[in-house]
């Protein structure tokens, strides 16, 4: 048995079952494996292979699961660097797989030769450049214990074509590898609990980290225990489920006033599965400026990296959100009077839409979100692109998992949707999966409507039309003076032929009147289908931090310099 | 990087499995997280490689640590013994 051949039995005996890629010259070895009748790795051609990584992120992000891409030396490599980049900064796990040139031609500049182990060193969580056939086995053992343990992240495994058809017999059982057990935190627990005990106002912050951690339930509990009231970063949004009534939503920059207020206000912030983005915490020397900190998390560099804590606790956050649940089921915090206060700010300062009364009017992007999230299945999965249609989703879609909610989160890169969506249709091939992008964000990657059509997939497409690059527009206006600089989209293409050049049927919107019966069409077609909803240009997300300023600073619409449209306020202060 | 006043020295020691990327990945967190390296001394021995590093920086040595000790090909990492505050030694 060849190394290629090893590679796909690894797979299989991960239960690895799909794979997303794309061939050539130097990985043709693993297609030819590929081939075999009894191979039950499905593979999925996407049309790029950033797209490839994409999807082997969206299915990760979807199921909680490993992530496979694969592609050819040089060019495939490096179009596959954008995806890769993306998983990392959100902790995906993934696998890489690439094809090198033949390891006698590695440095001689040889044909599709670059050096991606020394580009992608700063993307991956690991990577290897086989030189030793036999190692094969072994190194996709580590690499997959390494791509789902601990933070997770891609690794990236770099195979000279040579490898991969070196006969290495047949596969023996690998050695079980060990993850080292992280350090018992039940004192910092105990330490934990006296301080929430002492607090006047306690705010719960969770984010990313809950899910990877699939901590999703311990979570719940302990929320549950608590009555905390909570707020979450775009990562963490759906970790509190449908039913917690303590929410006060997203944080940050383009989070809600009640959220950020709560964060102002509380005299004890206790951060779990959060590495304080910039996004989330604005001018990090005035976030939170009253509280203290308690900092879980299970990668022990996140903790005090932005912000000093005065306890920080590294640990399975399952195991420790378990513990302080028990805790505080035997005796409850007494936080009545902030809960009130919360609850205040979140009926007044929270994420609201004005119903227009005008069947005419133009649509506003919260108020489809706000419907769209009312019309969706619970179990339904929204995938986002990057800009203004996003943070819409974020304000205004209700989802009771962080895994319904994929949004590129660190990396912010245009052009996920797609693929992230392809790649959760394929981990949930029964589930509702909608793509909600803008018109710039599509055509990053429109080409994977390929992959729609050949594989059936009844992904819905939503897209936020709004004629130009929305977020980069409104920044432009807000804090260049309106000075629009090649924010343009006015000559987009007919998105709707475009989709029907690949059998995908279409329905265009514009009106307010036509948004319930554009979303409940498309979402019971049998197949899919594309909802086109075309929207105000000058359409703004807010509220919106200033950069560089405090989340306290939240500029709201009132506070709009240039104010062309009145007609589609929403009171998102 | 800003004024040097507020540069501080560390030196770390750090053991690594030779594999062909484990200095550059070493050089890359150090250069990403905001430190300089101003000395390194290699060594191979049966082990594999043992290096040591004069640092300077202004952010916390302590992350920095952490930030390393998360690289697969580290095996122990020791340090920092402060060299020297509030100015750094070479230019
Ligand atoms: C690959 C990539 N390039 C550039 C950007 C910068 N950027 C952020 S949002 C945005 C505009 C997105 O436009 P569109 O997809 O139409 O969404 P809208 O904001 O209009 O809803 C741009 C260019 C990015 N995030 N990713």
């Amino acid at each position: 048995m060849n190394a290629a051949q090893h590679i796909l039995d690894a797979l299989q005996r991960h239960q690895i079952d799909t794979v997303f890629g794309y061939p050539g010259g130097c990985i043709m070895p693993l297609y030819d494996a590929l081939v075999a009748e009894d191979v039950g790795v499905e593979h999925v051609l996407c049309r790029h292979e950033q797209a490839c990584a994409l999807a082997a992120d969206g299915y990760a992000r979807a199921s909680g699961r490993t992530g496979v891409c694969m592609a050819t030396s040089g060019p495939g490599a490096t179009n596959l660097i954008t995806g890769v980049a993306n998983a990392h900064r959100d902790s995906i796990p993934m696998l890489v797989i690439t094809g090198q040139v033949p390891s006698g031609l590695i440095g001689t500049d040889a044909f599709q030769e670059t050096d991606v182990l020394g580009m992608t060193l700063g993307i991956v969580k690991h990577s290897y450049l086989v030189t030793e056939a036999p190692e094969i086995p072994a190194i996709l053992e580590e690499a997959l214990q390494l791509a789902g343990s601990g933070r997770p992240g891609p690794v990236w495994i770099d195979i000279p074509k040579d490898i991969l058809l070196t006969d290495i017999g047949e596969p023996k059982a690998p050695a079980p590898t060990t993850a080292t057990p992280l350090p018992d935190p039940t004192a910092e627990i105990d330490e934990a609990l006296a301080m929430l005990r002492e607090a006047n106002m306690p705010l719960l912050y969770s984010g990313g980290g809950v899910s990877l951690a699939h901590a999703e339930s311990a979570f719940r509990r302990f929320a549950k225990a608590s009555r905390l009231p909570n707020v979450v970063t775009l990562k963490g949004i759906g970790n509190p489920g449908y039913d917690n009534a303590d929410q006060m939503g997203m944080l940050g920059l383009h989070g809600s006033k009640a959220a950020n207020m709560a964060v102002d206000t509380c005299d004890l912030l206790l951060v779990v599965g959060a590495r304080l983005d910039d996004r989330a915490t604005g001018a990090v020397a005035t976030f939170a400026p009253n509280a203290k900190v308690i900092h879980i998390d299970t990668d022990a560099a996140e903790l005090g990296k932005l912000r000093a804590t005065d306890l920080a606790i590294r640990g399975e956050l399952r195991d420790i959100l378990d513990s302080m649940a028990d805790a505080l089921i035997r005796q409850p915090l007494t936080i009545e009077n902030w809960r009130q206060q919360c609850a205040t700010w979140r009926k007044t300062q929270g994420f609201q839409t004005a119903i227009n009364e005008d069947p005419h009017a133009p649509i506003s992007g919260p108020e489809f979100m706000r419907q769209l999230t009312d019309i969706a299945p619970r179990d339904a999965i929204v995938a986002c692109d990057v800009g203004q249609h996003q943070m819409w989703v974020a304000q205004y879609c209700r989802f009771d998992h962080p895994r319904n909610h994929l949004s590129s989160g660190g990396l912010g890169t245009m052009g996920f949707g797609l693929p992230a969506a392809i790649g959760a249709q394929f981990a949930f091939p029964d589930r509702p999966v909608i793509n909600v992008t803008g018109d710039g964000s599509f055509m990053m990657n429109a080409q994977e409507l390929a992959t729609i059509r050949r594989h059936k997939l009844p992904i819905k497409l939503i897209i936020m039309d709004n004629q130009c690059l929305g977020m980069v527009r409104q920044q432009q206006e807000l804090f260049y003076e309106n000075r629009e600089s090649q924010i343009d989209l006015d000559d987009n293409p007919d998105f709707l032929a475009l989709a029907r050049a690949f059998d995908i049927p279409t329905l265009a919107i514009q009106r307010t009147d036509q948004v319930r019966r554009g979303i409940q069409t498309i979402l019971a077609y049998d197949g899919p289908m594309l909802l086109h909803v075309r929207i105000d240009r000058s359409e703004n997300v807010w509220p919106i931090v200033k950069p560089g300023a405090s989340n306290r600073d939240m500029l709201d619409e009132s506070q709009r310099p240039t104010s062309t449209s009145a007609k589609n306020k929403e009171s998102a202060a | 990087m800003t004024s040097s006043a507020d540069h501080k020295t560390h030196t770390l020691s750090c053991r690594m499995r030779p594999e062909p990327a484990a200095l550059e990945r070493l050089c890359q967190v150090a250069r990403i997280r905001g430190f300089r390296i101003e000395e390194m001394q290699v060594r191979t021995d049966a082990d594999g490689l043992a290096i040591d590093m004069v640092l300077s920086g202004q952010r916390s040595i302590d992350t920095l640590r952490r930030q390393i000790e998360k690289l697969h090909t580290v095996c122990s990492l020791r340090g920092p013994e402060q060299a020297l505050t509030g100015v750094r030694q070479s230019a």
